[in-house]
Parts: C-alpha cells; structure tokens; sequence
C-alpha cells in the first residue's frame, strides 16, 4: 500500500497506521506458538510413554518386544509380534472394505443422490459415528458374528487353497468380524470429509468435462476425483488412524488369542486390544510392557502415515504436480484456465 | 449433454454419441456407487434396530430423571435411572470440546495460511496424524500416568476431559485442515487485494467459508468423544450422584454402560442398553441442530 | 449472517462451559457430596473412593447404595489397578481378590502405615456348561476339567467323563472350551483350582490372573464367556457364581478332596474356608479346600487399606477415612444378610470375626476409629 502523498498533501487512503500490523503479527506468533505447543505436546507424550515402557525394553530387548512371538503373561515373556500383526490384519481389513463404500457414499451423496435426499442420507451416516464403540462391540459379538459363521464357514471352505483365507476352523469372534465392525466404524469418518471435499469441486469443472461429452462416470473420474484425491487419503488417513487405536470395540470381537494370524476367521489379538484387556490386573513389568505396546501403536501410525504420505506424494509428482499440499491449496489447472478464459 | 442419446440424430454428429460400452461402464460405475452407498446404510440399521429393541424398553420418565442407585440386587427396589450419567457426559465433553476445538481450528489454521509447506508444518501435520492412531485407552493412561499418579491426586472429571480433547484434536485439526486446504487461492487474494489485514482475511473470509465443512469435522469428533468409554476409565472414573464439579468424579454414559452391561443382573443390563439408546439420540439431536444452526453454503 | 453463526456456536460453547465452571456440587438424590481432595469437612457427609476387584464390585456398589451421609464411589477396575491406586494414593481404599504380594505390602506400607487386608466374603467359580438334554450337576473332577481345557478330551462322550456319569447318557457333541480373555481374578482362581490338583496342567499352562490357553475361545469378562456358552451347544466355560445363579445356567457338581462331588451352593462356598488356616496379615487363600462339603473352587476378595489412614494420606482425609471404616465395618456387619440375597457366600464365623477385629484395629493419626 503506497504511502506516497497525493497531491493536496492527504494521506493515501490505503495507507494504514502503524498499529494495524498488530494483529497480523500476534496472530502470526501466536498460532505459531500453539502449532510449537501441540507439537510439544505430542512429544512429551511420546517421551512419557517411552519412560514408562522402559522397564518391558530392558527386559526383553526393543527387537525381542516387537517381532518376538510369544506373549505369556504369566512366564513374564512379551513378545508383541501376534499382536502387531492382528493390528495390521484388521486396520488393512477396515481400509479395504470401509473407504471403497465411504467414498461410493459420499459420491452417492454428492452427484447421484436427488437433491431431497442428500441432507437425510448425510445424517444417516453420520449416525453411525454416533454409535459408542462399546455397542459396536457388542452388536458384534451378539449379532453380527453368530450370523455370519455360516457364511465364513463356506467361503474357508471353498477358498481353502487360498493360504490366509481358507483352512481350519472358524470361531465366532475372529479377524474378519473385527476387520469388519472397525469397517463400519471409519466409514463415517472417511465418507464425512469426501463428501466435504467433493463438495468444493468447482462446479465450472464438472460441467465442463460434461459439456464436453462426458457420461456421468467419466465426469466424476476426470473432474471429481482427481480434485479430491488429497483430500480423501487425509479421511483415509484419519479413519486408518481411528482402525489401528479403536480399543473397546476390538477387544470384544476378535477372540484375543494372542496367537500368530494364520486364519482369516480365526482369533486373533491387537494391540490395543491386550492394552484394555490386561491394563487392570497388570502390575510392574506386565504394566511397562502394555505402556510398550501403546508405543509400538504409535510408532506403527508413524510408519504407516509415512509411507501413504511418500505413495501420494509419488502419484502427484508423476500427474504432474509438485506436491499434495501446494496442489490443493492453489486452484487446479483447468479452473483457472477456465476462469480466465 | 446434447451428445448422449444419439440414436435418432444425424450421421455428423454419431461420432460424438455415447458408444455402448462407455454407457455401460457409466451405468455399471453408477450402479456400484449406488450398492456401495445401501451397503454403507445396512449395518446402521442393523445397528439402531437392534439397539431400539434392547433400549426401548428401558426408557421412562424415571429413567432420565433419577441417578443409578447402586442397588442392584433388592428385588423391590429400584436401580435406578441414568440421569447422572447424561448429565455428566455433557460435561465432560462440553469442556473436552471447549479445549479441542479452538486449538483444533487454530492449528489448522495455522498450518495452511502460515506454515504451508515449510519443514515446520510437514512436522507438526506429519505427528497430528500419527496422533490419530494412538488407542484411546492410551490417551486415558497417559493422562493417569501424569495428572493422577505423577501428582498423587485422585479422579477427576475434567481430567477426563482432557483425556478426551486429546483424542479430538487429530480429528478437528485434520479434517478442519482439509478444508481450509480448498479454499481457492482466488478468494484469499481478493480480499487481500482490496486491502484487508490478514487477520480479517481469515476470520471474515476463510473460516465463514469453510464453517459447514468444519462444522462436520468438528461434529465428528464430538461423537466420537461421547461414545469413547476407555479414556474416562482410569481418568474420570464414576459416581452415582448427580455432581456438577468437574474437579470431583463424574459419571458418564459410555462408562456406565460399560459397567452395567456386564452386571449379572438382567434389569441392570437392560439399563445399559437404554443408555446407549440415549447417547446416540443425544449425539443424533447435536448433528441436527448443529447443521441447522450452520446452514449449508457451498463454496462454488 | 456470520457473526450470528459464530455467535450462536459460541454461546452454546459458554453455556456449557459455564455449567462445567460454576462448580458447587448440588444433588438430588439421597446423599450429599463434598470435596473430594481436599481435607476435613464437616460431620455428616463424607466422600469416600476405593478401586479394585470387578468381581466384589456388584456387592460394594450395594452396600454403598445402603449408607447414608456417606458417599462411597468404588471403580471396578481390576484388583491390580485397585492396589495401584492404593499405593500412589489415588483412592481411600482399595479392593483385591488375590491375597497382597510381599511387594505389594511393603508398597502400601512407604505410605506411612501398614498395609491390613480384611477378607470380606467369597465366590465360588462355577463349570457352566451347554447341553441341550443334559441337566444340572454333571459330575466332573479337576483331572476331566483340566482336560477338558488342555484340549485332550475333545467330545462329551469321552471315556473320562462317562466314567464320573455312569447313570447319564451324553452325546456325541464336540466339546468348544471357553475361557476369559482378559486378566482376571476368575481366571486365577480356575487355574489355581486346576493346578494344584493336576500337576500336568500346572507344566503346560499354570496359574495366573492370564494365561495361555492351548485350546479354546477367549470371550471378555464374564459376560462374555456366559454369553458364549450359552450361544454354543456343547461349550462348557467358567463364570462367577453370582453371574451363572442369576442367570440360571447350568453347571457341574465338581468333585473335591474329600472325594466328595459339591454343587457351587453358597452353603458349600462358604464351606470351603472352613477350617482354613488364616496367616498373620490375613492373606488367606483358599486352595484345594479339605471340608466335605466344600465347593472346590472357591475364592475370597480383600479390602485393603493403610492401618493409619490418615497418618497415610488417603485422599479424602479424615473425613474419608471415618468413612472407609463405617463402610467396612456395615459391610461386616449389617452388610452380610445382602450378600445371600446378591448371590455371593459369606466368609465363615471364625475368619469372620477376625475381619472385624482387623476393622476395629483401624486408626487415624494413632486413635482407632472403629465401632
């Protein structure tokens, strides 16, 4: 803004006082300040968990706490490894079955849906966030498990030459239910945040690729997803975030055999799950190794966040673009083109 | 759209038509998307079926307006209601979203109008997200370990609370970021442009523009924090009566739930089942009135 | 149109801020509360908080439910969490099923005083299974149970178990074993019961609040495993007593030492610490009960406290520690008659009494409360 004279010596009107930086600055340090303290936050946490499940490392070694493969409580032997691959088995389940239905949701919601719908069809979904997870449970376990048994009972057996999926027995509580109750449980979350960010899609888009022949489908796979690509792997981030750590919900239906996962639909153990099921009764190195187990949740967030962040990143740079975050924070190519043409 | 539909058109323009297998892909495409959506639906109402047919029956006038009792095994009298339990998880999470939401949004925008690309905001994004994935039990321990054991103080509701806004943050900041991340560029630059202060950029322009979106993020993680039993465990604990301090125990209903439905007594169980009935018509009425309260505006 | 938007969020926001803030405790129920961390209040109400055992939980919330001008808010959350939060003074009192561990002891004890543990009353663990024809009472000894649970006797109609039923006619079934999948006193007290008196399964799996189970479906707390037995024909799993008489489920008549085959009555509960020996601290632990009617797996439940309460620090302060005794003490006393009605076995007359000498022993600043 110029602070030039004009001519009859007023001051420019777009000059402005001294004082009108203030609040540009205060509120430049002080967001920046409590972006800093939440990272501290998050590391004091981090720290803290670390102090209190140095006990369970000493014992057992950090190497020997992870892919060791026997956790007995009673021998005092914490091996975690059944427990990090049941996380893993059941998270990657809820990933596989819940985002292809959470985003076919929000893009029912979004294009398909009439216009009457949509508002009643949002709160339906969002509904299922409503539900606490100690139903979930429960429902499972009660409902859902038992009427099921017969119908994984005949896929492990007419799959059994597939290694993971067939074979052996199936019991009531195990992987796949889990996998399939955590599903239920981040499609809101996943389908929520599409639907949002399909929502910002630049309606100038859309109707240009329709105008330009495009059947539906087409529209929203030239127009709507690219647009959104970003968007929906951070509610896929947050709904896998919410699969790896879901606790009461887990622990009911996937058996808790800490075991290692040959089965499908067998029992299983996760992390979080061994964590609410022995934290009452732990006492000492039982107690620092569930502490352990918390950290091993963290560090695997950690490794699983990093490695979506290194594909998507990849997938944008080979579509051209430098990164996820420059490219959805400036308006895409062809808006612009079209907003300037 | 003129080209869809060309069977009666005129020869010149057939090779713009639709050929059958792209209408097929379109309807096959459509069709998934559609299943995807009733698939999406049928574990709901799987879900509040058989939660209308366990609670139902436990609902009544006393139901909301009497505290548990305790009393469990005396055939004439009563167990009591769940009052103290709906009073003492709006508190919880009133205070619990009172702490998570502004610094939520702050963060947020924080990380898309100043630290956008910078080594700093790729640190903090990249830890909020991994936030995400910590059990919520753990929230709960790591607050006992430091607020309850680390300074020989006891339970206390508001130190639940905070078990809980930390199980929210990573929820508000991430999907409030996403958002905030699709404003157009072009909105920001015209409001710059006509000589406004960053800060009234962001407070008259950015965040009204981006409220609904945030406002489902936001609600999100509210339900989410109303239904999550394991922080409050070793955090809040329970108490029967009604008590409105946040410094002294405080029930809450995802905690009484979980203690009656494993009661031996079946009226108890029963109990449990109208509670979750209420929790989620508690959290149902929230989204409601929240979407009335921020009416929909769409950016384009 | 944006500042009502914010605005009407915002005074939402305020509304239930200010109803968490404005703190004075108001109630409407029967007793009144008071603060909780701080010190001495008033004669005629106290707060009381103690955490332990799930097990003793339904019992103590009743009891609590009886007093009046006293608060007592118990979290079951586990025996372990229970004595933790003893000893970094979280609660007032804490409640374990297991007798106090040496460490234990000398933990509670760095408080200031020592640490007493009164046994309160018993529980039996009952060998529920399901049938469909065969009724109640099935004979089973700890050999067949042990088993049973090692996955050696796989159907109904093995040799063993016929062998203890000669008169009944058992099927075919396959036999689907269920056991508790979290930490638990139960399964301390089954595991307990079988390895003391099968040294087979006491090599291959042990005793232990969790152990590893070599065949079987884990199920969560009680609840769960009696849900799972009663959804499976043909599985057998181990409840709590007061859980599986409530709910009427069927279970064996589990033979003891003396020979004897014993229902899980609470007549036969109490019996099984008949007779038994009580050590200094009270730390008893029933195990293999010689009695002829003794229920043979059978376990206690403890309340422990510091001797000196308030020399210790408990949490709620005199006031609290008034209370933890009044409690103890109603539970001793006027408290007993409730636990037959709540299905649970009270402690028999000898052990009883010392129970109540231990209460009255009970002190704060070195002048004994108890009455």
């Amino acid at each position: 803004m110029s602070t030039a004279a004009l001519p009859g010596g007023d001051r420019s009107i777009l000059e402005r006082s001294p004082f009108a930086r203030l609040p540009d600055r205060a509120l430049k340090y002080g967001l920046t300040a409590l972006a800093a303290l939440i990272l501290a936050l998050i590391v004091y946490f981090f720290v803290r968990l670390f102090a209190e499940s140095e006990p369970a490392f000493a014992h057992q070694g950090v190497f020997g706490f992870i892919f060791g493969n026997d956790w007995d409580v009673s021998g005092e032997k914490f091996g975690a490894l059944p427990l990090v691959v049941g996380t893993l088995i059941t998270s990657g389940l809820a990933l596989l079955i819940g985002v292809p239905v959470a985003v076919a949701t929000a893009l029912y919601a979004n294009e398909l849906c009439p216009l009457r719908l949509r508002p009643a069809l949002t709160v339906l979904v969002e509904l299922l966030a409503a539900v606490p997870s100690v139903v979930y449970g429960l429902w499972g376990i009660f409902f859902l498990a038992p009427k099921l048994q017969g119908a994984e009972q005949w896929v492990a057996d007419r799959l059994s030459f597939i290694p993971f999926i067939g074979g052996g027995a199936v019991t009531i509580p195990n992987y796949f239910i889990a996998g399939l109750i955590l599903a239920i449980m981040i499609l809101p979350i996943v389908s929520a945040i599409s639907r949002e960010v399909m929502a910002t899609v630049p309606s100038d888009q859309k109707e240009a690729a329709l105008g330009l022949g495009a059947t539906r489908w087409e529209m929203i796979r030239t127009a709507v997803l690219p647009y959104c690509r970003a968007g929906i792997v951070g509610g896929a981030m947050l709904g896998l975030g919410r699969a790896i750590g879901e606790t009461i919900a887990v622990t009911i239906v996937i058996g808790d055999a800490p075991q290692l996962g040959k089965h499908l639909f067998g029992q299983g153990y996760s992390l979080a799950a061994v964590i609410a099921n022995e934290f009452g009764e732990a006492q000492g190195l039982h107690r620092s190794a569930l502490f352990a187990a918390g950290l091993v949740l963290f560090v695997l967030t950690l490794l699983v966040n990093a490695l979506a962040r290194v594909l998507v990143s990849r997938a944008s740079r080979v579509r051209g673009r430098s990164s996820t975050v420059s490219a959805a924070s400036q308006p895409p190519s062809i808006a612009g083109a079209a907003a300037g043409a | 759209m003129n080209a869809h539909g060309a069977g009666g058109a005129s020869p010149a323009l057939a090779r713009f038509a639709v050929s059958r297998a792209r209408r097929r892909r379109d309807r096959l495409a459509r069709g998934l998307i559609t299943a995807g959506t009733a698939i999406a639906l049928i574990p709901l109402g799987l879900v509040v079926y058989y939660l209308l047919h366990k609670g139902l029956g436990a609902w009544s006038a006393s139901f909301f307006t009497t505290d548990p009792t305790g009393n469990t095994f005396f055939k004439t009298s009563s167990i009591g209601g769940v009052k103290s339990a709906i009073l003492g998880t709006v508190e919880i999470v009133a205070l619990a979203s009172a702490i998570a939401i502004p610094i939520g949004i702050g963060v947020a925008v924080w990380l898309v109008e100043y630290g956008r690309d910078s080594a700093f905001a790729h640190v903090v994004r990249f830890f909020v997200d991994v936030l995400t994935g910590v059990p919520s039990i753990v929230f709960g321990l790591f607050i006992y370990i430091v607020l309850i054991v680390g300074t020989g103080s006891s339970y206390a509701g508001y130190k639940g609370s905070f078990a809980l806004s930390l199980l929210m943050l990573p929820v508000v900041i991430r999907s409030a970021e996403v958002i905030l991340m699709l404003i157009p560029g072009a909105l920001r630059e015209s409001a710059l442009a006509l000589g406004a202060p960053r800060w009234k950029v962001i407070a008259r322009v950015v965040l009204p523009t981006a409220l609904p979106g945030m406002v489902t993020g936001v609600l999100l993680a509210i339900a989410r924090a109303s239904g999550e039993t394991a922080p409050l465990l070793f955090t809040a604990a329970t108490t029967r009566n009604t008590d409105f301090n946040l410094s002294h125990f405080m029930n809450s209903l995802p905690v009484q739930i979980y203690n009656d439905v494993t009661s031996p007594t079946t009226a108890v169980v029963n109990r449990a089942w109208g509670a979750a009935l209420a929790l989620v018509t508690m959290i149902l009425l929230l989204n409601l009135i929240a979407r009335l309260v921020s009416r929909r505006s769409r950016l384009a | 149109m944006t500042k009502n938007r914010i605005g009407a969020l915002a005074s939402v926001a305020l509304l239930a801020l200010g109803l968490a803030a404005c703190g004075s405790s108001s109630s409407s129920s029967s007793s009144s509360t008071s603060a909780a961390g701080s010190t001495s209040s008033s004669s005629g109400s106290a707060t009381v908080s103690g955490a332990g055992s799930t097990f003793a939980a339904p019992v103590y919330e009743q009891w609590a439910s009886a007093q009046s001008g006293l608060t007592v808010n118990y979290q079951a959350v586990g025996s372990g969490a229970g004595i933790t939060s003893l000893e970094s003074k979280t609660v007032d009192f804490g409640a374990s099923d297991p007798p106090l561990k040496p460490a234990d002891e000398e933990a509670i004890a760095k408080n200031g005083s020592p640490a007493v543990q009164i046994p309160m009353f018993l529980g039996a663990i009952t060998v529920s299974y399901n049938l469909p024809g065969v009724p109640a009472g099935l004979k089973l000894d700890a050999k067949t149970i042990s088993d049973i649970y090692l996955g050696t006797v796989k159907t109904w109609n093995d040799a063993e178990i016929k062998a203890l039923n000669p008169g009944s006619s058992l099927p075919s079934t396959a036999i689907t074993v269920i056991h508790r999948s979290d930490s638990s006193g139960t399964t301390a007290g089954f595991t307990g019961f079988l390895t003391a008196a099968d040294p087979e399964f006491k090599s291959k799996v042990g005793e232990g609040k969790d152990v590893q189970w070599p065949t079987g479906t884990g199920a969560k707390g009680n609840a769960g495993v009696a849900g799972a037995v009663q959804q499976t024909a043909g599985a057998i799993g181990y409840v709590e007593q007061a859980y599986a008489l409530q709910h009427k489920f069927t279970y064996a008549a589990v033979k003891n030492k003396a020979g004897k085959f014993v229902s899980p009555t609470l007549a036969s509960t109490t019996a099984a610490a008949e007779g038994l020996k009580v050590p200094a601290n009270l730390g008893i632990k029933i195990s293999n009960p010689s009695g002829a009617g003794a229920y043979p797996i059978t376990s206690q439940t403890f309340i422990v406290v510091n001797k000196d309460l308030c020399k210790a620090g408990v949490p709620g302060g005199e006031a609290a520690a008034k209370g933890v005794v009044k409690f103890v003490t109603y539970g001793l006393n006027e408290g007993q008659p409730i636990l037959s009605q709540a299905d649970y076995a009270s402690l028999p007359a000898a052990i009883l009494t010392k129970s109540k000498e231990a209460a009255k022993t009970l002190e704060c600043n070195g002048s004994p409360i108890g009455g």
